[in-house]
């Protein structure tokens, strides 16, 4: 299956016993949505959520020989929206992030590339002022 | 940062006509505008040395410019953000145009539940887009727009997938709608002194010149 997540696009495994939920091979977690396991629970740079405890065992299950983490209901946690299309799930932004961001009014970080194939990130130009323009052909 | 999904050397005719002297990247799936709540072009932002962002803008024309949209143009922009960015480079935070935490707590405003899955159904589209599948994208823009109806970068996107006769006519019908009907303007107002806030809707028609000279011929 496919999942869009932070304008990237990442080919992953699919459970083929439960495909109405989106489950993600824990392995895969970080690659697949940016969220990472951890003791403390699943991290999002320095964001923690914790797992709840009486949803770990329905949350964190194994199926078909992997660990599989319940990523539809952690996002309905969240406040995550996310909409599926056959084999395509696309995530939406996190609201407790936008938040954090919003309230420090720091400029989000990016990473793009440029016409020439190189990559340009936002934090790069730190300690200077940055003009960021959008436009566009339509 | 072009904000245009499919081929991202599509819009290289573009940079080569501008001799750009700034970097230039592309951004086919709109995440600066996600992640900096846009939702039209031009829009921009000032950041500070230390990554604070001290103002944001849409429709902030670098000068005045005649945009023509196949049957008719427009005509938008002014001085007024090119002489602001000068004052803020020239002045930093002391520039009157630098928003105030109050001013930044108004505009950055956190976005409901619709606008969040408008968000995640947009990209969606624009996955299909780009996968060739025309009849699951306009599915997906469709959704988006009824989502985020003031959007304009999610219509225009989704348009654009119509044809670019098909967007031209679109936007031409609207802003002409938004002249006519409310006191709103293509963009929301600046608020920098010497700004001619509703200049977008003044829409040029082609065939007006046209109309106007048989009038005159009758009433000659």
């Amino acid at each position: 299956m496919i999942i869009l997540s932070n304008g990237k696009t990442n080919e992953v495994a699919a459970r083929t016993d439960d495909t109405e939920t989106l489950w993600v091979r824990l392995g895969e977690l970080p690659k697949a949505t940016g969220w990472q396991m951890k003791p403390q629970g699943a991290c999002l740079g320095d964001l923690c959520v914790p797992v709840p405890e009486h949803k770990r065992e329905e949350w964190i299950a194994d199926a078909e020989d992997w660990v599989w983490f319940n990523y539809s209901e952690f996002a309905d946690l969240l406040g995550q929206k996310y909409v599926r299309d056959g084999d395509v799930w696309s995530l939406g932004s996190i609201p407790e992030v936008r938040r954090m961001g919003l309230e420090s009014a720091v400029a989000p970080d990016f990473e793009l590339t440029d016409r020439n194939g190189d990559v340009l990130k936002l934090s790069d130009f730190r300690g200077r002022k940055v003009v960021l323009f959008s436009w566009s052909s339509w | 940062m072009a904000q245009d999904s499919g081929d991202p050397s599509a819009i290289n005719k573009w940079f080569d006509k501008a001799k750009p002297t700034y970097r230039c990247v592309v951004d086919p799936t709109h995440e600066i505008s996600s992640l900096f709540g846009w939702v039209n072009v031009p829009s921009a932002a000032w950041i500070d040395e230390d990554g604070q962002i001290v103002r944001s803008n849409e429709g902030v024309y670098p000068s005045e410019v005649s945009i023509g949209f196949g049957l008719g143009k427009v005509r938008a922009g002014d001085d007024s953000f090119a002489d602001a960015t000068r004052d803020w480079i020239e002045r930093g935070a002391e520039s009157e145009h630098v928003w105030s935490s109050r001013e930044l707590a108004e505009q950055l405003k956190p976005v409901d539940d619709d606008k969040l899955l408008a968000e995640a159904t947009f990209k969606l589209a624009l996955h299909f887009e780009a996968a060739g599948d025309s009849e699951r994208a306009l599915k997906h823009f469709a959704a988006a727009q009824d989502l985020a109806p003031d959007n304009w970068n999610y219509m225009r996107q989704g348009w654009t997938h119509k044809g670019a006769v098909y967007a031209s006519w679109k936007i031409l019908k609207r802003t002409a709608d938004l002249r006519k009907n409310t006191d709103k303007s293509f963009y929301d107002p600046t608020g920098l002194p010497g700004e001619n806030y509703r200049r977008f809707t003044e829409t040029e028609w082609l065939w007006t010149p046209a109309v106007q000279r048989v009038k005159q011929l009758f009433r000659g």
